[in-house]
């Protein structure tokens, strides 16, 4: 049993008992409802009472269950009442659409223009107070609920294939939403079931509460409390006990509603959360700054030694990053290739301390070069650390600029506010500022882009306007993950020209550049590293590496775009393994046309086949 | 912009129509004569005579279209009728009570959003943690409470037990400022428990989701503090479909206040209902239910236009 289906346990058999106790009333011991003690009025819990005796000196104890009789009664009525009818509509609705859907789910909305009490007290007024007009009311008044969600619950169901296909073999209607949609509706109507319950005995007891419900001296929650509002003085557990039976059973049918839901729908109660907001101070960093001199002539703006990314799974953690080495000089570009699931993207995240919570860097260093001079390992920074170097040292440009620019927030103002998460120029400078950065890109009339927002502008613009906002400190490290994979081809070719311009233009930049695609590596990178399965596998010029690849899976990759040169095009068999099956060997092995069996053996170490050039594979010399 | 505002307003005015004539014809197509229906009292059937007279001043003799023009045109006058009661003119007594209502639900409202999107929000970065399950339990329980157990439990408390607050009653604020605001204290309270239990919730639900959306992460990779980056980037765009529900239960709430206004002897529009209610007064009846439906689809449309002001791609996609 999963861990949802257990929470169902506790509102689950709650609710059973309640039902149980109201259900049994009349053959539990329990002295008459109606028979009055006025001697005893007021009395306090006793062995033969034991809630005490109210202002007639009748049991509370027994007024109490034979009241959430009448309660449950009408609540349970209306729900199913509401339940079969709503039901019927939805399901026709949902499966004829056109005027049908008009005559059943909207007219049924209707009702939901009016507040809920109101109209209840509007059917009161007209059939007056008492049982029968109180379940009619609520029935009214809940079977748009049921309509709506069974409405869209059938849509979803008869998209499916099995209901197509039932329709193609010329099933009956009637028997199609019978014996095939209802059932497959049968969980959100579980769940709205439980919240109109819920929901009925609340106005139930409202409107008895103010005498236009239950009649007495059918005894009822709502009518205990009102009486007992008038007694506060002398008998405050009177107001006590109804009060809390009313408020238990509607959150026992509000919890096992909560958790019908959760078990029906695992997406929705998936812990989120930020960890990074939690605790900003987690690890009291020791002074993250290296103890290597600093040498600045000739010192790499980055290094990165043995990188390791894990997933924090329960268990043990899981490598999905492993022994990654790269290194960029100042005005360097790195292209990081691979597949995906290859580690580009983690790698890339991680130098700037952006990982998932679920994901850490488990070893290894990163040494990066900021402006002062003085290194800093980023492998060792916590959240407060990345927050200076964000933006003003390291940039990010994201894949998709749709999602990574915020919907409700003008172009402009997002500019400039990464300009003044470092700096703080007046209102006048940041304007300049800020338009001057849209120019730079490439965006024309910036004066009057700045204030439009994200989804007035095309892909390729607010790919630019994610540039903006990267370059708008001129950092000295600039990651770009993917930046024109969302893009349509002529667009990609002007963002890559762009990327060229801003390296013209900050001649000490650098740059990594993360893609899949090989073609757009020739053109903008002066080194390639390749990834696959969370290792480096080959790295090297561009120039050497596509004119001689040292692995297979690299010159694989280049035999199977066109742009490779590659006479016919090849696709790699197979697909990246999966992290926790990764292969004692080689970990491209399943997939290499030169696979040996000592390649199965052991790791294959790294090896410089030539100065500058790396290779994960024993075999390089065969690769051609 | 202006396109969809129009377009919601004239979707708005659509509604009002429909609900002007769902009150006119639940009165008149329901099995029974109403005015014998009026008139009648349990059993006892009602005296011929009055229930002649009562059809011809309610104009029940004139024909279905006829009658339903002639409401329509009294309440585009702003005329909703005399009452039964006492003779004078319904929108006399609701324009009087009306602003008494709004007051209740305002206070409550405000209090509500500023105690509920923060612990919200709270409850949402611990999501998992101690802090959000105790959160959670706490605003469920405080959903479970039907407004008048609540109304009645903090009655005695405050009032009974630790005596500070008087229990319910209503001074003007114009003849004594300070107790208008005691007595407001706990009507107001009270609605905003329930108000704030609906807040607190879809203000965890939506900070969730939005924690997960890409461009947080582009705050955070710009160098933004966690206060600037949950304020500008997070519980921003939260606030939308927050304020879409809050709009929303104070709709259901112009309506709904019936309870805590009887329980604390508010003279609100609610509790004008319930006596027109209990007294059958028809004029009263529907031009109370009237007002509070016109008031309730308005809110919508109001609710509707600050989301298209908060998130410009609404107005966009729907107009």
């Amino acid at each position: 049993m999963n861990r949802a289906l257990r929470q169902l346990i506790v509102p689950g058999t709650a609710v059973a008992i309640i039902v149980m106790l109201v259900l049994l009333a009349p053959v539990l011991p329990l002295a008459d409802v109606r028979g009055m003690d006025i001697p005893h009025r007021f009395a306090p819990p006793s062995a033969q009472h034991w809630l005490g005796q109210d202002e007639f000196g009748r049991d509370v104890l027994a007024r109490l269950i034979w009241g959430g009789r009448a309660s449950l009664f009408i609540a349970i009525g209306s729900a199913l009442a509401a339940a079969v009818i709503g039901t019927t509509l939805g399901l026709l609705g949902g499966y004829f659409r056109g005027v049908v859907e008009i005559v059943t789910v909207r007219a049924a909305e209707i009702i939901l223009c009016l507040p809920p009490l109101l109209l209840a007290l509007l059917v009161v007024t007209i059939l007056g107070a008492g049982t029968r007009p109180l379940i009619l009311a609520l029935t009214i008044l809940y079977t748009p609920n049921y309509a709506r969600v069974i409405y869209a619950a059938t849509l979803q169901v008869q998209g499916l294939d099995f209901v197509t296909a039932q329709r193609a073999m010329g099933t009956h209607p009637i028997r199609i939403l019978w014996r095939t949609i209802l059932p497959n509706v049968m969980p959100p109507l579980l769940v709205q079931m439980s919240l109109v319950i819920a929901s009925a005995m609340v106005i139930e007891s409202g409107l008895s509460f103010l005498g236009l419900g239950v009649v007495p001296p059918t005894p009822s929650w709502g009518l205990m409390i009102r009486a007992a509002r008038s007694a506060m003085e002398l008998a405050p557990l009177l107001l006590v006990w109804p009060s809390l039976a009313l408020a238990g059973t509607i959150l026992t049918f509000n919890l096992l509603c909560d958790r019908l839901q959760s078990v029906l729908d695992p997406r929705a109660t998936t812990a989120g959360g930020a960890l990074w907001l939690r605790n900003p101070r987690r690890r009291a960093a020791p002074t993250p700054r290296t103890t290597t001199p600093p040498d600045q002539t000739q010192a790499p703006l980055l290094e990165i030694r043995d990188l390791a990314i894990a997933v924090n799974a329960g268990r043990q953690p899981m490598d999905l990053v492993h022994n990654v080495s790269i290194s960029v000089q100042p005005g360097e570009t790195v292209a990081l290739v691979g597949e995906s699931g290859s580690g580009k993207t983690l790698t890339s995240l991680a130098l700037t301390g952006l990982l998932p919570d679920s994901l850490s860097v488990t070893g290894g260093t990163a040494t990066y070069m900021p402006r002062d001079g003085v290194p800093i390992d980023l492998c060792q920074l916590d959240e407060q650390g990345f927050r200076t170097l964000r933006g003003s040292e390291i940039s990010m440009v994201f894949q998709d600029a749709a999602a990574a620019l915020n919907p409700v927030l003008r172009i402009g103002y997002q500019v400039a506010e990464a300009i003044r998460a470092h700096r703080n120029p007046s209102d006048f400078e940041l304007d300049t500022a800020v338009i001057e950065l849209l120019r730079h890109v490439g965006i024309p009339d910036p004066k009057a882009r700045a204030r439009a927002y994200p989804h007035e502008l095309s892909g390729g613009q607010r790919q630019r306007a994610m540039i903006a906002v990267a370059i708008a400190n001129s950092p000295r490290l600039l990651i770009a993950d993917e930046p024109t994979t969302a893009l349509d081809p002529t667009i990609q070719a002007q963002i890559l020209q762009l990327f060229r311009t801003l390296k013209d233009d900050t001649p000490e930049m650098g740059l990594i550049f993360v893609t899949h695609d090989l073609a757009l590596v020739s053109e903008i990178a002066d080194r390639v590293t390749v990834m696959y399965a969370g290792e480096v596998v080959e790295d090297g010029p561009v120039a050497q590496v596509f004119a001689q690849p040292r692995h297979p899976y690299t010159a694989a990759l280049i035999a199977s775009v066109p742009e490779g040169g590659a006479e016919r095009l090849v696709a790699i068999p197979g697909t990246v393994p999966a992290p926790n099956a990764m292969p004692p060997g080689c970990r491209f092995a399943p997939r290499c046309a030169h696979a040996r069996p000592e390649c199965d053996a052991a790791p294959p170490p790294v090896i410089a086949p030539a100065p500058e050039r790396r290779t994960r594979c024993i075999r390089w010399k065969e690769v051609t | 912009m202006v396109r969809y505002i129009a377009y919601r307003s004239l979707m708005a005015l659509f509604l009002v129509w429909v609900v002007v004539t769902i009150v006119f014809l639940l009165l008149h197509l329901i099995p029974g004569d109403p005015a014998e229906l009026l008139l009648s009292q349990g059993s006892i059937a009602a005296d011929p005579a009055a229930v002649a007279a009562l059809r011809t001043k309610m104009g029940l003799n004139e024909p279905l279209w006829q009658q339903y023009l002639s409401h329509l045109a009294g309440v585009l006058t702003g005329d909703l009728g005399a009452s039964f009661r006492d003779g004078a003119p319904v929108v006399g007594q609701i324009a009087q009570r009306l602003p008494r209502t709004l007051e209740v639900i305002l206070t409550a409202a405000i209090i509500a959003t500023t105690l509920g999107v923060p612990l919200g929000t709270f409850a949402a970065i611990r999501a998992g943690g101690k802090w959000d399950s105790a959160i959670s339990l706490l605003s469920s329980a405080a959903l479970s409470t039907p407004v008048f157990v609540v109304g009645s439990v903090v009655i005695l408390i405050f009032a009974q037990q630790l005596r500070i607050l008087p229990a319910g009653g209503f001074v003007a604020i114009s003849v004594d400022p300070v107790q208008h605001l005691k007595l407001l204290m706990l009507p107001a309270g009270t609605v905003a428990l329930g108000l704030w239990a609906v807040i607190t919730r879809m203000s965890r639900a939506t900070v969730l989701e939005v924690l997960q959306r890409d461009h947080v992460r582009t705050a955070r990779a710009k160098g933004l503090s966690h206060r600037q980056i949950l304020r500008r980037h997070v519980v921003r765009n939260a606030l939308i479909p927050v304020l879409t529900v809050l709009g929303l239960e104070m709709g259901t709430l112009i309506g709904g206040t019936v309870l805590v206004e009887f329980v604390f002897n508010w003279p609100g529009l609610s509790g004008y209902l319930v006596s027109a209610v209990d007294a059958r007064d028809y004029p009263e009846v529907v031009g109370i239910v009237m007002t509070i439906s016109i008031l309730f689809v308005f809110l919508n449309l109001l609710v509707d236009v600050v989301n298209a002001a908060l998130d410009p791609r609404i107005a966009l996609a729907r107009s």
